[in-house]
């Protein structure tokens, strides 16, 4: 459908928002599908030349997935310059990205009015924005209860035992909250934490400790299995439903790559878009805040495991360019995830793929910390130890007995930071009584769902201000190309020479190596309007080798034959660094013999 | 019966039809339908409802006629329906066959049978559809067959690909194109999708092959075979051509001759599991089920948790393929075993097939059907390459090109051949076309085409005779005093295949088979699997007592369960195996 439709229903909401500034008007609340329908609809609306907004699909739900496209022009002109991609909303329990995204468009909307680079950069630009690929998931903050799911509403069989979604969370103390449980139990793996006794920590054996409490998910047993919540309503993430290190039968993977109608139609998009040359995604994974493993390239015979190690360079940039925008001042651990959109975007697609996980209590921390540390490294940033622990990068620590204690007193700072900047965040502990438990000690409390995950509303306009900057410095490090010069020698009657010099003034080189290895960006090409025969040497069409960045050029060379002609016109095309045209004066160069 | 009496047989037989049969017959045979009197030979036989040729290829509205007529004829036994649209829009039939009103269709253990994936092999249409065709009018007449539409559902679907199907059949085309689908891609990265496709050049209806005449060319005619066969030239002798390669012109003017022809994928590498993209594997497309066939086909299996079996048809080689498609591919060996040991049928049942595993024995395939239909949803699965050229001299030994020529001169009497002829080529200038015909090489000729889908069919009969068959055969209630009861249970499966394969149990991708028991006056107090039947070993289950959750229910054994019931009256045991089908026994307490 188009957004027409959708824009006379929204039409009157919007005309209010509209009236009292409507893009700052939300500026510190979450988008609901239907605000964030509304939202987009008004700002499609107010600059209808900059911004298009389409349905790029609809969820099982029911909701509308959208595609904002922020560029001038004609379609074909927007199709084939340039491109940006920021997919948010995408890891299901990702609030802030979408926020993110939308502050972007906004801000880009007002800088094209405002300040003449960035309306140069927007003219010669496509920005794609995904704002929200998981309606159904994010949905579930603004739901009664409010329950924290990665996955969109298809029904799942989760726990493998024939019947489906039988074993959703229950709101037991009535706060409208699915928190947690625990549970006073002598086989239960937990103790209380000596020092916070709001937190649990594993009992350690060695340490002589005996558990005492179990930790479940706050509801009841529906199916009696003596599992709890086990199988609860929906689908997959979609950020683990993409091909590249596609876990098949992990439990949040989907019965098969790309098996949702939302991930199916991002999927169709990007690859009926193959002029986006750098895509960011926010969510669990993030390759920025530490530059990613890189190694030699196995070449076209098995999949990739790491960057192509001739790629690391950019990746490196693009992690300082980041930590810089967002005030990290040195590198710190991040998870990467199997099956994400932006893998696939690298290691199958061949594009220059970042992501980041927008805040968690671990990055809030890490750029508030004292000045003085710093200090500690003349550069003042990017030092590479691991100065700050992130309590969700459990995969590379799990095993150590050391990091446990590390994680328990990271655990403890993350508490700690929630007490002084959210308090609201962390449920208190609860008695209740439990139907599974009778006569047994049962609390009902800990995290709010999509409280680790996504800053206090407070804080949305800081953190959405410092991703804006990073995300207009990506479109301005683009590939682009240029016409440096054109040659043309008459060597004879109507025989002529000619060279036409084609420059990278982007940054980025007009294809990585991994998109070379991959044949998904194709080579870029020139091509002459003048008949096939008319070639003593050299073809109507020409592939050039790939351009390097910062002012890389190739030349492609003719000879020529062609009577009677004044002019010969050409085209270069990039598939990343857009397209160039020029005219090859054959008069002027017969004059100038 | 002399010569004598003979010759006054036929006498008195032609006085006697002069006198009692019509005039105009004039001496000769009356037109009748020669079917009335025949002796049916065995195999397909007779009485048909639905008459087919099966010694032809019909186009998508020709199959789809057939199945049309089964499902008019055979109302009882098949569904039709469309799984789906091509991407030309072309509908995606599946005839459901079974005996309706034995049992219900959705929950008896299925066959998933396909073909025909890959557009230019033809013959695996015919095969599906063949199979339909000889089910139906086989129920009732021979035991197996009965026992096969009573026990199980077949789902046969002839054309995964009715756009390549329709294009190979309709337009000029060699032995190998048209495998793929009708998506455009842009083979030569220039910017424009399938601009440089083949050329009827001299409007024969084939695409053959060009050569030029050539004082510096390698190859010469064959000295034996001189209108069939070109043969290089020894290394220090002249060469009299220059072989050009396919039909066809530079459409798009960049120096290159068919770089770039109508689509340029492979279906058959677009299954999910094990998938990797183009650059590892031709053909492979953007995404796993990026085409709207393959996702239909995907959609379908995935709806029907009853699919325990299946087959996918393609041309050629003569080969019984099973999985992995990759070095290092996931195989249980419990799957394995079962997999070789019909395969091996197999052999037999094809004379010159040989039964071998993709990856070993032939080449690595990524993101392939069966791959997918084994690895990720623990289906056992074949691809049968149709038709060996062994077939042409019933010999162990593949044929010589000498060989082949010699069966199209004196076989065929030059049948599926172009001769050469003189062209003029607007890039080449004078040259030759000429060459096999698309029909040669790939599928076999008329008269033994017939046996190429009467046997594929008879192997994968075979493969679906093995299906999980479940039965209650003992419920054995043993009074413990008061109103309590140990009962037995027993669940036998009565074929080779297990009710859920290796792959399954291990990933989980069917649900566990649940054996329970519901009475309105009874109460399970426990319930467990029985581990020694003599010992009388049982291990209960924890929670849900009514309720016996089994891995799965092996081939030709038997699973036992316990429950232990208080109270009296009738209770009813159920057994509930996603592709071991779903059965009840009442029973009452003494």
């Amino acid at each position: 459908m188009d957004f027409g439709s959708y824009r006379r229903e929204a039409l009157s909401v919007l005309m209010a928002l509209l009236s009292v500034g409507a893009a700052r008007t939300r500026a510190t609340e979450y988008y609901s599908s239907k605000s964030m329908s509304q939202q987009l609809a008004g700002l499609a609306q107010k600059d209808p030349n900059l911004v298009r907004v389409r349905e790029l699909a609809e969820s099982r739900g029911k909701r509308k997935v959208w595609l904002v496209e922020v560029g001038v022009g004609s379609d074909e002109n927007r199709n084939t310059r340039p491109a940006v991609l920021v997919v948010a909303g995408i890891e299901g329990n990702d609030l802030v990205g979408p926020f993110t995204a939308v502050s972007w468009v906004e801000w880009l909307m007002r800088q094209y009015q405002e300040d003449p680079p960035t309306a140069e950069l927007l003219k010669a630009t496509t920005i794609y924005v995904v704002p929200c690929l998981n309606p159904d998931a994010s949905e579930r903050f603004f739901a009664h209860p409010q329950i924290e799911m990665g996955g969109n509403h298809v029904p799942r069989d989760d726990d493998h035992d024939g019947l489906v979604d039988e074993d959703p969370g229950e709101d037991l103390n009535g706060d409208g909250l699915i928190t947690m449980m625990r549970v006073e139990d002598p086989e239960g793996e937990y103790v209380l934490d000596p020092n916070e006794g709001r937190l649990l920590l594993k009992a350690d054996p060695l340490k002589g400790q005996k558990g005492a409490w179990k930790l479940l998910p706050e509801g009841i047993d529906n199916d009696h299995d003596k599992r709890w919540n086990e199988d609860g309503p929906g689908g997959p993430n979609f950020n683990r439903n993409f091909p590249h290190d596609y876990q098949y039968f992990a439990a949040e993977a989907g019965p098969h790559p790309v098996s949702e109608a939302e991930t199916r139609a991002l999927a169709d998009f990007v690859g009926a878009h193959p002029n986006i040359g750098i895509v960011l995604t926010y969510g669990a994974a993030d390759n920025l805040r530490k530059t990613p493993k890189a190694a030699k390239s196995p070449g076209r015979v098995k999949p990739m495991e790491a960057l192509d190690e001739k790629d690391a360079g950019y990746y490196e940039m693009f992690g300082k360019l980041y930590r810089k925008a967002i005030g990290l001042g040195k590198e710190m651990e991040c998870l990467s995830e199997p099956g994400t959109f932006g893998d696939w975007m690298y290691f199958q697609r061949g594009r220059l793929s970042l992501a980041a996980r927008p805040w968690d209590v671990a990055l809030a921390r890490a750029i508030s910390e004292p000045k003085q540390e710093k200090g500690k490294s003349p550069a003042g940033e990017d030092k590479k130890e691991d100065a700050s622990f992130d309590p969700n990068a459990v995969k590379a620590d799990k095993k150590s007995p050391k990091s446990q204690g590390k994680r328990d007193e990271e655990e403890r700072k993350q508490l700690k930071w929630f007490d002084e900047h959210a308090p609201e965040a962390f449920v208190s502990w609860q008695a209740i009584e439990h139907p599974d438990f009778p006569g047994r000690r049962v609390e009902v409390g800990g995290y709010r769902p999509f409280a680790l995950t996504n800053p206090p509303a407070g804080m949305l306009a800081d953190v959405a201000a410092q991703q804006a900057d990073f995300l207009t410095d990506l479109a301005r490090k683009l590939p682009r190309i240029g016409i440096s010069k054109i040659e043309c020698h008459l060597l004879a009657d109507s025989v002529y020479e000619i060279q036409i010099h084609v420059v990278n003034t982007g940054f980025l080189p007009t294809a990585l190596s991994h998109g070379e290895t991959t044949q998904e960006v194709y080579p870029t090409r020139v091509v002459l309007e003048l008949e096939p025969e008319c070639f003593l040497s050299g073809a109507k069409t020409t592939f050039l080798p790939t351009l390097a960045g910062s002012g890389g050029t190739a030349k492609a060379r003719y000879t020529i034959h062609a009577a009677n002609r004044r002019e010969v016109r050409f085209q270069v095309v990039s598939m990343l660094a857009g397209r160039a045209e020029g005219t090859i004066e054959l008069l002027k160069a017969a004059q100038n013999k | 019966m002399t010569s004598i009496s003979k010759i006054r047989f036929c006498a008195v037989a032609s006085i006697l039809s002069c006198l009692f049969l019509s005039a105009a017959s004039g001496g000769q045979p009356k037109v009748l339908d020669p079917v009335d009197g025949a002796l049916p030979a065995l195999g397909a036989s007779y009485p048909r409802k639905v008459e087919v040729a099966w010694n032809r290829f019909y186009d998508h509205a020709g199959l789809g006629s057939i199945l049309a007529r089964l499902h008019e004829a055979f109302p009882d036994l098949t569904e039709l329906y469309s799984i789906g649209k091509s991407t030309e829009g072309r509908d995606l039939w599946c005839l459901e066959v079974t005996a309706r009103r034995v049992g219900d269709p959705a929950r008896k253990p299925g066959m998933y049978i396909d073909g025909n994936i890959h557009g230019n092999e033809v013959q695996a249409g015919e095969v599906v559809a063949y199979t339909a065709w000889y089910l139906c009018h086989q129920y009732g007449r021979l035991d197996r067959v009965t026992a096969l539409l009573d026990n199980y559902v077949f789902y046969l679907m002839p054309m995964v690909n009715p756009d390549g199907r329709d294009r190979w059949l309709r337009d000029s085309n060699g032995a190998m194109s048209s495998r793929g689908g009708s998506s455009p891609v842009d083979n030569d990265r220039d910017g424009v999708a399938d601009e440089d496709d083949y050329e009827d050049l001299n409007g024969d209806g084939c695409i053959t092959q060009m050569r030029i005449k050539d004082p510096q060319g390698r190859w010469k005619r064959h000295p034996d075979y001189p209108e069939y066969l070109m043969v290089r030239a020894k290394p220090d002798e002249a060469g009299e051509y220059t072989l050009l390669g396919w039909e066809g012109i530079d459409n798009d003017g960049d120096g290159r001759v068919n770089e770039d022809g109508k689509g340029g994928y492979d279906m058959n590498r677009n299954y999910p599991y094990d998938w990797q993209p183009k650059y590892i594997q031709y053909g492979a497309q953007d995404y796993p089920l990026s085409q709207p066939e393959t996702r239909a086909v995907a959609d379908f299996v995935l709806a029907h948790p009853n699919i325990a079996a299946a087959q996918c048809y393609h041309n050629f080689g003569g080969l019984i393929l099973r999985g992995p498609g990759r070095q290092g591919g996931e195989m249980k060996n419990a799957d394995e075993r079962l997999l070789e040991i019909i395969g091996q049928r197999g052999e037999r049942i094809l004379p010159f097939y040989r039964s071998i595993i993709t990856w070993k024995d032939l080449y690595t395939t990524w993101g392939d059907e069966d791959s997918w239909l084994y690895g990720g949803r623990g289906i056992l699965a074949y691809t049968n390459e149709m038709w060996t050229p062994r077939n042409l001299y019933k010999g162990s030994q593949p044929p010589s090109d000498e060989d082949e020529a010699e069966f199209i001169k004196q076989v065929l009497l030059g049948d599926g051949f172009v001769p050469w002829k003189p062209y003029h080529h607007p890039t080449y200038g004078p040259i030759e076309i000429g060459g096999e015909k698309k029909e040669w090489g790939r599928t076999p000729p008329s008269f033994l085409l017939e046996e190429e889908l009467h046997r594929n069919m008879a192997f994968t009969l075979y493969h679906a005779s093995t299906l999980p068959l479940l039965r209650i055969s003992d419920v054995n209630v043993a009074p413990l005093g008061g109103r309590l009861f140990q009962v037995w249970v027993t669940v036998e499966n009565q074929r080779m295949m297990p009710t859920r394969t290796a792959q399954d149990v291990d990933h989980q991708i069917s649900p566990p088979d649940v054996i329970s028991i519901q009475g309105e006056g009874v109460k399970v107090i426990s319930g467990g699997r029985i581990t020694d039947r003599f010992f009388k070993r049982v291990e209960a289950v924890e929670c849900r007592p009514e309720r016996v959750e089994l891995e799965t229910i092996s081939g030709m054994e038997a699973a036992r369960v316990q429950f232990i019931l208080q109270g009296g009256g009738r209770f009813t045991v159920t057994v509930d195996s996603a592709r071991g089908g779903l059965l009840h026994q009442d029973v009452s307490l003494p």
